[in-house]
């Protein structure tokens, strides 16, 4: 069976469709062995008496018949790509519902929800972080009643911009929030907070409307449904987007502000660990689950900044500090709400730090990168825009034993035009042409002989 | 780099931002880090001299050498120490650090201290407070300076002491606090690093926006040399050595320079790094090529039109068999060409080219072709 041969060159301009007649035919014959008897199609009885036609010799043409016929049942490899193209072709066309075939099917009881807040599998609720790309690294979101940890770089703010995106989107949504930080002042940091990015300005998000928009599908299904498509444009925006797009240098509307009234911590003040668990459990009880799971009106985030930071008091009664969190983790359990603690974990011992990371139930790290690094730039594309890198170390599993394994852990973080926060896969920077590499040889790619540095 | 660590210092922080920071490290390897410091001082004292910078004063606190010790350093420099009274402030926590000369003068034993105190600063007589300390260095620094709006700089002579007498989460709050008021422009403060935990050093790292190291040129390790190596080494670090400045921009990058310097007589020269580039930690996890497509390529691809787009659109389906005498005489769609010819009048989408496998075939099997050749 010759194989299809469909394929784009990008050489040129102009990309060119290259078509061979056999392919032609191997197109005819998946389509009949799929389809059987579809409609105005051809009969096999007809494919099979039109090429007969051109042998003369009609005994051979009955051998040759029956052989291939033969071929055709035991070449089920062939037939079953064949279907399974058809297949794909059929799924791509239809609206996707789902993320997966295998996902079990949503019960017909689902809560109702507040605006902000989504339904994830295995009866989980997801709440979104404030940065669309997070969201959909992360599957959905942060998951209601976990607890996410940020390890800091202590060379970089990077944990910041994480903070304030997703502080700000719960204000968004009008979601009580709880803010400590190791400052004096914390309520000089909501001034910091970014505005969502106004309908007229660009958002860097059109390239998924462009996929929404229509299916391009090289198949003949025009020919019979004619003009009617099935629309394929995803819901209108509503009034409230389960994730906005923050502009980082829009401050936040006051109105906001003051709509939900921000519970500011300074854990300068507090000496005693047990009095900022109290003041996060009066907060939590605001929100408590109720195993019906009926329906969620309001949830909560915390957001802990530096909680480690040299300046608190408590920084350092090491076995205090991971008692406070692992009481916060299971009192979040029991509610619906989403703690966000950031830590440096530079000033804590190795022994603590590992045990901090096992608290959490989302682990993520964010990393500085070196400025003007030749090397870097040279590996990477895209690296005078970087200004960090997020690393996903874990992702919160709850009700399921399923984990959740990523094609990539690691993404940089971009401003795109200074003001959106975007988070990209690492992509290897095109290797020069005119060093005629190959990809055996693109373990020196980089100039130097740092080979270890890339790790496929 | 020097100068850049001096500029940085001279052009403080912006309106509502931490002041910089900068944190000067040394060890027992190679202990210069005092000359640097005493360098970065008389550097940011000429500059607040000659009014390039922004911050109009500057507020020494004196933990390991004498107020005068100072005052003879300025002279020495060429510094201009007569008007210094309108333009530094030394708060003196060497001569009487935790007031047993105070309380013993109350007796009646020593002699009056404050004839020794001289106008250029407060003496200290109580450095375990850090509230206190904060307070008088701010009172200090705003008697420095006139206007409620200018700023002053703030040294401090060696953290090592101050962690003697004080936790490090009192010297931490008060270096955050110094960062964050108004009127500070920046702060520099020396540290032995061996003297202390790691923590202790990573916690003031973290609080600084640049932390300068002073290096060896080359680091002594025990057993593996003999003892006229080990001689001639120590003597080379006696004279030289490597200064690391590791940066943090305001972009979150991280900026690392790497200069040697050179002790001599009148104090600390500093000149380029002659040897190999700084090596940076290797933090590169794994990288993907690229499967997305640029703006380019998308722009292209969708210009292509694909085989059976066309149809449906209220044109007669016509089937196309790569010859070219099919074309001709037909309103045809304009993304189809011949396959068999150069020249196109491209649309400035793509093209189909169909290769023909054989032109020879009986023309009778294509009278009757598939529908599904309707490209």
């Amino acid at each position: 069976m010759k194989k299809l041969e469909l394929g784009f060159q990008w050489a040129s301009s102009k990309p060119k469709l290259l078509l061979h007649r056999s392919s032609i035919t191997t197109l005819r014959r998946y389509q009949l062995t799929a389809h059987g008897n579809c409609g105005k199609r051809k009969s096999a009885e007809n494919w099979v008496r039109r090429s007969s036609r051109r042998n003369t010799n009609s005994s051979a043409n009955s051998t040759r018949l029956n052989s291939e016929l033969r071929s055709k049942q035991t070449c089920p490899k062939d037939y079953q790509t064949g279907v399974s193209l058809l297949f794909l072709l059929a799924a791509m066309a239809a609206t996707k519902t789902r993320g997966s075939s295998f996902s079990r099917a949503v019960s017909a009881a689902t809560p109702s929800l507040a605006p902000g807040l989504k339904c994830g599998p295995n009866g989980t609720v997801f709440l979104s972080s404030g940065i669309p790309d997070l969201d959909k690294i992360l599957g959905g979101g942060f998951t209601l009643g976990s607890l996410v940890m940020v390890m800091e770089d202590s060379e970089a703010p990077h944990h910041m911009l994480l903070l304030r995106n997703f502080m700000s989107q719960g204000l968004i949504h009008n979601q009580p929030l709880l803010y400590a930080s190791p400052s004096k002042d914390p309520k000089g940091f909501l001034g910091t907070l970014p505005s969502p990015a106004s309908s007229k300005d660009d958002k860097p998000r059109d390239r998924d409307t462009d996929q929404e928009k229509g299916l391009r599908i090289a198949w003949q299904y025009k020919k019979y449904f004619g003009e009617n498509n099935p629309n394929f444009t995803g819901h209108r925006d509503d009034k409230h987007e389960y994730c906005n797009d923050f502009d980082l240098r829009k401050p936040l509307e006051r109105q906001f502000l003051i709509r939900q009234h921000v519970d500011c911590v300074s854990l300068q003040d507090s000496m005693n660990l047990s009095v900022l668990l109290d003041h996060c459990g009066t907060f939590l009880s605001q929100f408590p689950r109720n195993d019906n799971n009926s329906s969620i009106t309001t949830a909560g985030r915390i957001a802990i900044q530096s909680f480690c930071a040299p300046d608190c008091g408590y920084s350092n009664m090491e076995w205090h500090m991971l008692s406070f969190i692992r009481s916060l983790k299971s009192v979040m359990r029991s509610s619906n709400a989403v703690a966000v603690l950031t830590f440096p974990p530079s000033l804590l011992s190795p022994s603590f730090c590992k045990r901090w990371q096992h608290m959490a139930d989302t682990l993520l790290s964010v990393k500085a990168i070196p400025d003007e690094d030749r090397e870097l730039a040279q590996l990477l594309t895209g690296y005078q825009d970087m200004v960090g890198l997020l690393n996903v170390h874990k992702i919160a599993r709850i009700n399921t034993q399923a984990p959740m394994i990523l094609e990539a852990t690691t993404f940089s973080i971009k401003l795109q035009k200074r003001r959106y926060l975007v988070l990209e896969c690492l992509n290897q920077a095109p290797i020069d042409g005119s060093s005629g590499a190959s990809y055996g040889t693109s373990g020196s790619c980089s100039a130097s002989s740092k080979t270890g540095r890339l790790d496929f | 780099m020097a100068e850049s660590v001096c500029r940085t210092l001279r052009d403080g922080g912006l309106e509502g931002e931490h002041a910089p920071a900068l944190t000067i490290k040394d060890s027992i390897a190679s202990p210069f880090g005092f000359d640097v410091f005493c360098h970065v001082l008389t550097q940011l004292s000429s500059f607040i001299l000659a009014g390039k910078s922004q911050s109009r004063g500057l507020v020494l606190v004196a933990f390991c050498r004498s107020p005068s010790f100072y005052a003879d350093l300025l002279k020495s420099k060429g510094i201009d120490v007569n008007s210094s009274n309108k333009w530094v402030r030394i708060l003196d926590c060497y001569t009487d650090p935790l007031g047993w000369k105070f309380r013993l003068m109350g007796v009646g034993n020593l002699r009056d201290l404050s004839c020794e105190a001289s106008s250029t600063g407060i003496l200290c007589k109580d450095v375990k407070d850090t509230n206190k300390l904060y307070s008088s260095i701010i009172e200090l620094g705003k008697g420095l300076v006139a206007e409620a709006k200018s700023r002053f700089s703030v040294a401090i002579d060696s953290v090592d002491q101050m962690l003697r007498h004080a936790s490090m989460s009192s010297v931490a709050g008060l270096f955050s606090n110094l960062r964050s008021h108004g009127q500070v422009s920046n702060v520099f403060w020396l540290l032995h690093s061996d003297l202390h935990e790691v923590r202790v050093t990573a916690s003031l790292e973290y609080m600084s926006s640049m932390v300068a190291s002073v290096e060896p040129l080359q680091q002594l390790t025990n057993g593996q040399r003999d003892d006229s190596d080990k001689a001639s080494l120590t003597e080379q670090n006696l004279k030289k050595g490597k200064f690391h400045v590791r940066f943090k921009r305001r972009n979150g990058r991280v900026r690392v320079m790497l200069e040697e310097f050179h002790i001599e007589q009148s104090g600390i020269s500093f000149k380029s790094a002659s040897s190999e580039e700084v090596t940076n930690q290797g933090l590169l996890p794994k990288v993907q090529f690229s499967l997305q497509l640029s703006e380019k390529e998308q722009i292209d691809r969708s210009n292509v039109v694909l085989p059976f787009e066309h149809q449906g659109n209220g044109k007669p389906i016509q089937i196309y068999d790569g010859r070219n005498s099919l074309m001709e005489g037909k309103h045809e769609t304009t993304s189809v060409s011949a396959g068999n010819s150069e020249t196109n009048e491209g649309s400035g989408g793509g093209e189909i080219i169909y290769y023909r496998d054989s032109d020879d075939e009986m023309p009778d099997s294509d009278e009757d072709p598939d529908d599904d050749l309707d490209i």
